[in-house]
């Protein structure tokens, strides 16, 4: 086969950056746990590394490791999908190194320099102080090449070879997720403009482009995992495009209710945030359609094993359209009516969900992507669970729901005594901080934060090892 | 083989995918231009001729702000310079800041320039929320400005040994760790007094951007601005 | 479009919990809803199952007049929940009416 590991520069490269991505993803969660344990003691490394600086290493670990495996799996599936061997491999393997070598640089300043000075310098060295997208300026320049050059080969391979329809649908996807970051790159004094541009980079990515990748990526998992019918397959992911994109794009209302954008914005962020729902629950149905269908004619064959041909990665798709269901849909949801967002944005709510939200919806099926690497790299025909395969999940997905339902406990204890009875001020919030519910609602999770690192250190043992083992079919 | 329906149809869908795309992207764009033109930045010209906007100028430092409940709106909305009989901005009452009330158009906004890059290069929003987005450690900035905390029943001038609310927002910001107000305290970030000065007038400015009523009922307890 | 009462009343502070545990319930019940209709009619669930199904969606449209009605939401809003609980109901029919088109296209 053409497309094998063994022949395939591309499917190497995306080793690389699966690899890459998953020491962020360390890096993410140990500083998380930093952050969660100042939440409890707050004297912890107080002015040595702050909660302000933990946290930015946690959130941009978060993005970039997303978008290293984002530009992993894309290398990954482009041999498979277009029937070739990737264009400008050369150039690819190039912009892995530059962008390793940049974020590295970023994350040292970060941690070393932390702040600096009230002028257009830090800016340009130091960091934005942009929540999600602090990168300085000279990386968010370096991210742009970066991310221009991946959509370069993705449109040069696409061209040349057999463009599928999860090939078109990433191609127009890629475009707009490198071109929505220039978007969020310019400085202001007005700070409404601001955010409201800031919007159209973190919106836009993880409510529309981000979700549109992943419905690309769930429908090759589904096509190379249970051997779904393409044409089948192809048809719902241009459905989920125009529903996510439908209601997606102007779901971007509900960030327009409080930032100093007019009125008309409670209405479209109303409207389109009750319908950003309904694709999660459809891709949901999908997934279980599909199974449904593939298990069905297998069984009807007589055949005595399973129609999925990767069973770790195939939990982790699951556990997607499930987590996407939950913490995108369910999560997003009960704070998303601007009636009642007036209480609970900026609370610990939105902390809940963008725990769960993010992990649910992207983590999960790019940890999927990882084991679909796995087995092709070690030419696995059937990849079976391990014992670690299932403590990572159990402990992984375990710990995040934990960390989410502490965070929903201590929310509501927020929004009811820091909102709703005391209304926003210095002594509202410190009130609140001080409850039962928020104070032990924190501790839980850290302990389940704990967890969650537990499961990732389980996680990566098995990525290292499980091609290894012997009862997979070869 | 079945018949063809358009449901089935990759093409169909394709289109569809398309189009939906295409309609929402330009009505986006479309209401960005209006957005924009709503939130754009006010001049020294519009407040001393009473224009409301969204978003006043860098000179709304020289005015007093309050957050007064609106009967037309029903919610809570920055009132500068006082309140008229329709209860929205008279634009009239002037309020010293730093010891002066005739801060040019010039001077408020470099201070305002100075202020806002502060606020991003010393970091604030991954503890602070600023407009309610941020981090969640540290309370929201939105209004602090109009904080019972920092006005004159509240404890920090006190705390700080300062007269007015702007210095003691100011020798705060320099010396956040000698003025706890809570176990959970903010670390000194080298902030200068001249970009502490900047940081305050920010503050200032943001507390009268007309936000929808968000926070609602913002010093509602004992001893606030609005108190009811 | 400006409409000054979509904020007219502050919520109740009793009420907060019932807002958050209903509109939590619209996605679950409206999920257990398409997941029942879908897994019967791919047969993994018995036919007497699906009235089961439908009695959930008329939990999530109760659980959404719940919701808006406690957060006071004005007529317009009102309008949007009715929508999507509609939408919600046709949704799996219209999928699986879809799904099934393609399949007997391609295997027979």
């Amino acid at each position: 086969m053409a497309n094998s590991y063994s022949k395939s520069e591309s499917k190497k490269l995306a080793t690389w950056y699966f690899t890459v991505a998953a020491i962020l993803f360390g890096a993410q969660l140990l500083f998380g746990l930093i952050a969660a344990t100042q939440y409890v003691m707050p004297g912890f490394l107080f002015e040595i590394l702050d909660f302000s600086v933990a946290r930015m290493v946690h959130i941009n670990a978060l993005v970039v490791w997303m978008v290293f495996a984002m530009f992993g799996s894309v290398y990954w599936l482009l041999p498979d999908e277009t029937g070739i061997e990737t264009v400008g491999i050369g150039l690819g393997k190039l912009l892995f190194w530059v962008f390793t070598a940049a974020v590295t640089v970023v994350v040292l300043v970060y941690l070393f320099v932390q702040v600096g000075p009230a002028d257009e310098t830090s800016l340009w060295f130091i960091h934005e102080g942009r929540e999600y997208i602090e990168a300085p300026r000279w990386a968010d320049i370096g991210i742009t090449i970066v991310a221009l050059g991946f959509v370069a080969n993705l449109y040069m391979t696409g061209i040349k070879g057999n463009r599928s329809g999860i090939v078109t649908v990433l191609m127009a996807d890629m475009i707009a997720f490198a071109g929505l970051y220039l978007t969020g790159m310019f400085y202001t004094d007005n700070i409404s403009v601001d955010q409201y541009w800031w919007w159209w980079v973190i919106h836009l990515w993880v409510e529309a482009t981000w979700e549109v990748f992943v419905g690309a990526l769930a429908a090759y998992g589904l096509i190379t995992m249970i051997g779904a019918h393409r044409k089948v397959v192809e048809m719902w992911l241009w459905i989920e495009v125009s529903m996510l994109f439908g209601s997606g794009i102007l779901g971007m209302g509900h960030h327009y209710f409080w930032i100093g954008t007019p009125e008309y914005w409670w209405e479209i962020g109303a409207l389109f945030s009750a319908l950003e729902p309904l694709p999660l629950v459809a891709m949901f149905i999908h997934v279980l359609y599909d199974w449904g269908k593939m298990q069905g004619e297998e069984d009807a064959k007589g055949l005595p094993h399973t129609v999925v041909n990767n069973k770790p990665a195939f939990t982790w798709f699951i556990m997607n359209a499930l987590g996407n269901f939950l913490g995108a849909g369910v999560w997003g949801f009960f704070h998303t009516m601007p009636q009642v967002n007036l209480y609970t944005h900026g609370t610990q709510f939105t902390s809940a969900h963008g725990h769960l939200a993010f992990f649910g919806a992207y983590a999960t099926i790019l940890i999927g992507m990882m084991y679909l690497a796995v087995q092709g790299k070690n030419n696995i025909k059937i990849l079976n669970h391990t014992k670690s395969s299932i403590w990572a999940v159990s402990m992984v997905v375990g710990g995040v729901v934990g960390m989410t339902v502490a965070l929903t406990l201590a929310g509501y204890s927020d929004v009811i005594i820091s909102r709703a009875q005391m209304g926003a001020t210095w002594a509202g919030y410190f009130d609140a901080q001080s409850t039962t519910w928020l104070v032990q609602g924190l501790v839980w999770r850290l302990i389940m934060g704990v967890i969650t690192f537990v499961g990732f250190i389980f996680l990566i043992k098995d990525l290292l090892s499980i091609g290894k083992a012997t009862h997979h079919v070869r | 083989m079945a018949k063809k329906s358009v449901w089935s149809d990759n093409r169909f869908w394709q289109r569809t995918a398309g189009w939906v795309t295409g309609f929402a992207s330009v009505l986006l764009i479309w209401l960005t231009f209006d957005t924009s033109a709503q939130i754009s930045m006010g001049t020294d010209t519009d407040l001393q001729n009473g224009v409301t906007k969204r978003v006043p100028g860098p000179t709304v430092i020289n005015y007093k702000i309050a957050y007064e409940f609106n009967k037309k709106r029903q919610h809570e909305i920055p009132v500068i310079g006082g309140m008229n009989s329709e209860g929205t901005s008279a634009f009239q009452e002037k309020e010293k800041f730093f010891g002066r009330d005739d801060w040019s158009e010039e001077e408020a906004e470099s201070l305002l320039h100075l202020g806002k890059l502060a606020s991003q290069t010393k970091n604030c929003m991954n503890c602070h929320t600023l407009l309610g987005n941020g981090g969640y450690y540290a309370p929201d900035l939105t209004k602090a400005w109009l904080d019972p905390a920092w006005g004159p029943e509240g404890s920090m001038q006190a705390m700080t040994s300062k007269e007015t609310k702007e210095e003691a927002m100011a020798e705060f910001l320099q010396n956040p760790s000698q003025y706890p107000t809570h176990a959970r305290m903010m670390p000194n970030l080298g902030i200068t007094a001249e970009e502490a000065k900047g940081l305050v007038a920010f503050l200032k400015h943001l507390s009268s951007i007309d936000t929808n009523g968000f926070p609602r009922n913002f010093g509602k307890i004992q001893g606030a601005v609005n108190g009811k | 479009m400006v409409d000054g009462a979509l904020m007219s009343r502050d919520i109740l502070v009793d009420d907060f919990l019932t807002i958050f545990i209903s509109s939590t319930l619209v996605l679950i019940f409206g999920g257990f809803y398409v997941g029942i209709y879908t897994a019967v009619k791919v047969k993994l669930l018995k036919n007497w199952m699906m009235p089961l199904g439908y009695f959930f969606w008329i939990l999530t449209a109760y659980c959404l007049y719940l919701m808006g009605s406690l957060m006071h939401v004005n007529e317009l809003t009102a309008k949007a929940l009715v929508v999507a609980a509609i939408g919600l109901l046709l949704l799996p029919h219209a999928v699986y009416y879809m799904q099934d088109h393609v399949h007997q296209e391609n295997e027979h």
